[in-house]
């Protein structure tokens, strides 16, 4: 790809340098120049590429490290069966494999199940911010996160009920062509279509009240 | 995330906030030291060293880059104090490991290789920047270098990753 002019030049150099900030001549010289507007487009999404690659599959990686070579086949052989016996025979369906990576996610923070204090309203709002999601559904939130997940920043949040603590991840852009209950590691959890995303919630006590759960989803809009 | 009325976290929400950091920081030094066993090293150094300092840290939403800051020096400071050998980018251990495989997604494997094998001065700053989520200015004031020379990097570090992800590489800046 060539630059064509030291303009385009210079744009380039800031676009491959920091694709998401662009100081406003740079914007303004991308508004007016095709190529260096295709030259960002093809940046932003080997950016999307990139987030996805950087976010290595943590679960595995643990428990694979400081495993003796000889037993790592067994490892891995093990951790498949395991997959296969808690997930039943959705681990073959595409959804199936959103509900897995929604638990792997959740069980990285477990932590997050314990939380009791309420969160400030203005850091669920910088979250959601972050994440360019609305949601209220009038529940205490007790930990929140806009989290790296598939590529994207996803609110993950812990709210009360009164069945014990919630968890909900907003997947904007996660679409699901129908609610999906599952049910791995301990989690109950459910996937449910919410406009062009959709709504992962999971309790640890068990089933996800349906009446919750649709709460969830009319509460949340991107 | 909890704090207490004065600004300073609590030792029990500090240790549940670390532990829910856990993964993130792992994940960074992985990517600095390109070894597994290194990497688990300087995070339990990071962690040590975040417990001693932890009233250094007035605001929990914070934590996430006092953390990654603390384990990209403590990641450059192994180096200084053990004199390690510089790995060998034909022998990275974790290119190997199954867990940079990702279901069966060819390109998204040849990228994690493409990144672990970018030189230090490249892979550092972008990981910072698009793992870290640390701003090219702050990545500036970290490694010591100017704004422009971190812009310079970021962009050398993308256009050689341009290839991998079949697109038509930049002419090189100077």
């Amino acid at each position: 790809m060539s630059a064509g002019s030291p303009e385009c030049a210079h744009a380039r150099l800031q676009i491959g340098g920091d694709p998401h900030n662009l100081p406003p001549e740079i914007a303004a010289h991308v508004a007016t120049c095709a190529a260096c507007a295709r030259f960002l487009q093809e940046t932003l999404a080997l950016d999307g590429r990139l987030r996805t690659a950087l976010e290595l599959p943590l679960s595995e990686f643990r428990q694979k490290s400081r495993a003796p070579p000889a037993r790592r086949f067994a490892l891995a052989a093990s951790v498949a069966l395991a997959v296969l016996l808690a997930g039943g025979f959705w681990v073959l369906k595409p959804q199936s494999a959103l509900a897995h990576e929604v638990v792997v996610h959740v069980m990285e923070e477990s932590g997050s199940w314990d939380q009791t204090q309420l969160l400030p309203a203005a850091e669920v709002a910088g979250i959601l911010r972050t994440a360019g999601v609305e949601f209220d559904a009038s529940l205490p939130v007790v930990y929140g996160y806009a989290c790296p997940f598939r590529g994207h920043r996803v609110p993950h949040f812990v709210v009360q009920t009164a069945n014990g603590p919630m968890t909900v991840m907003l997947l904007a852009h996660e679409h699901v062509s129908k609610r999906t209950v599952f049910s791995e590691a301990g989690l109950h959890g459910e996937l449910l279509p919410a406009g062009s995303g959709s709504v992962a919630v999971l309790m640890r006590t068990g089933e996800v009240p349906e009446d919750l759960a649709g709460k969830i989803v009319s509460a949340a809009r991107w | 995330m909890n704090q207490s009325p004065r600004g300073t976290t609590a030792d029990a929400p500090f240790s549940r906030l670390i532990e829910m950091l856990r993964p993130d920081l792992l994940r960074f030094a992985l990517w600095l030291a390109r070894d597994r066993a290194v990497a688990e090293d300087v995070v339990q150094e990071t962690l040590i060293r975040a417990w001693k300092s932890r009233e250094e840290l007035k605001n929990p939403s914070a934590a996430r880059p006092w953390l990654l800051t603390i384990v990209r020096r403590e990641h450059a400071r192994l180096y200084e104090r053990k004199r390690l050998p510089t790995v060998d980018v034909d022998a990275v251990e974790a290119l190997g490991d199954p867990a940079l495989a990702s279901d069966g997604d060819a390109g998204l494997h040849d990228l994690r290789g493409a990144i672990m094998q970018l030189p230090d001065e490249y892979r550092e700053p972008l990981v910072m920047q698009v793992l870290g989520g640390f701003s090219t200015v702050e990545i500036a004031a970290e490694l010591k270098l100017t704004q422009p020379t971190v812009l310079t990097r970021l962009f050398r570090a993308r256009n050689k990753l341009r290839v991998i992800y079949g697109l038509t590489p930049a002419e090189d800046v100077e």
